[in-house]
């Protein structure tokens, strides 16, 4: 038997292929999401750990919860990877097909982020590399800066339809596009 | 805005990421307690106007329990503390 897998905004994002314009909705068309739950007292060495794995971009999610994100390493070989390094550190569970990552780029991309999130976005506030668990169009959405102007949200599965609509709206006024990535 | 409570975990965050669930400051009775005791653990409240402790949860941030401890009146934060580290300063 056979599965194929669909991403949940397909529906969404077909008539959209265009080419991109400057601002730019990516949503990843498979990425490998897990969530990272450090045993009590164990938070230091855990995060210590995660930091080293390679590939992957660990993103904070409360005190001693992370999400690790990756679009290139496999979900299978991440999970073991996490439970071969973890023990007696950390447990991890894959949120791969629960969350959906979409990926904000262009110029402007943090006056389109301010109309529905509460996060300071300076870089002094916010540089690349930084990570937050906030509330984005009335969504509990997982914020990250992965470059000057590239932002990265991980949503739950079924708040992602109306995030991404959301989103394009208010990338309106720049003639925001959206599409898969590539990758 | 008068609304912004500093999470010890997130930092600066609107009241819209929190919910509030009451008066912190209670202390749960022995289970051998009276039942007038145990009524007015449960239901009795005062509705103090001024310098007031609350739990909050951070719903849509780090998801912890916190005791902000505020004035209702002028909104004035006193302090931001997670929950399980009060409960622990009140254990000791």
């Amino acid at each position: 038997m056979n599965y194929v897998h669909r991403h949940v905004l397909e529906d969404l994002i077909t008539g959209f292929e265009g080419s991109s314009n400057p601002h730019h909705l990516a949503v990843l068309k498979r990425p490998t999401v897990f969530s990272v739950l450090a045993r009590p007292g164990r938070e230091a060495d855990a995060r210590n750990v995660l930091a080293n794995l390679q590939g992957v971009s660990v993103r904070i999610s409360g005190p001693g919860e992370w999400l690790v994100v990756s679009e290139d390493v496999a979900i299978d070989s991440l999970a073991r990877t996490l439970q071969d390094s973890g023990t007696g550190l950390f447990d991890a569970v894959d949120q791969s097909d629960g969350r959906v990552v979409l990926r904000l780029s262009g110029p402007q991309v943090r006056k389109i982020l301010a109309k529905c999130l509460a996060v300071d976005l300076h870089a002094d506030a916010f540089p690349v590399g930084a990570s937050a668990a906030t509330q984005c169009c009335h969504a509990a959405a997982n914020l990250a800066r992965t470059d000057q102007d590239t932002f990265e949200l991980v949503v739950s599965r079924s708040f992602a339809g109306f995030v991404f609509e959301e989103i394009l709206e208010m990338g309106r006024e720049f003639a925001m596009t959206a599409g898969f990535s590539a990758g | 805005m008068a609304s912004l409570i500093h999470c010890p975990h997130c930092g600066s965050r609107p009241k819209e990421e929190f919910s509030i669930r009451g008066d912190a400051s209670l202390v749960r009775p022995s289970p051998s307690a009276s039942d007038e005791e145990w009524h007015r653990y449960v239901h009795i409240r005062d509705n103090p106007k001024g310098r007031y402790k609350e739990h909050w949860h951070h719903a849509f941030g780090c998801r912890r329990w916190l005791v902000v401890e505020r004035d209702n009146f002028t909104h004035e934060v006193f302090s931001v503390t997670d929950a399980a580290e009060a409960a622990k300063a009140v254990q000791a």
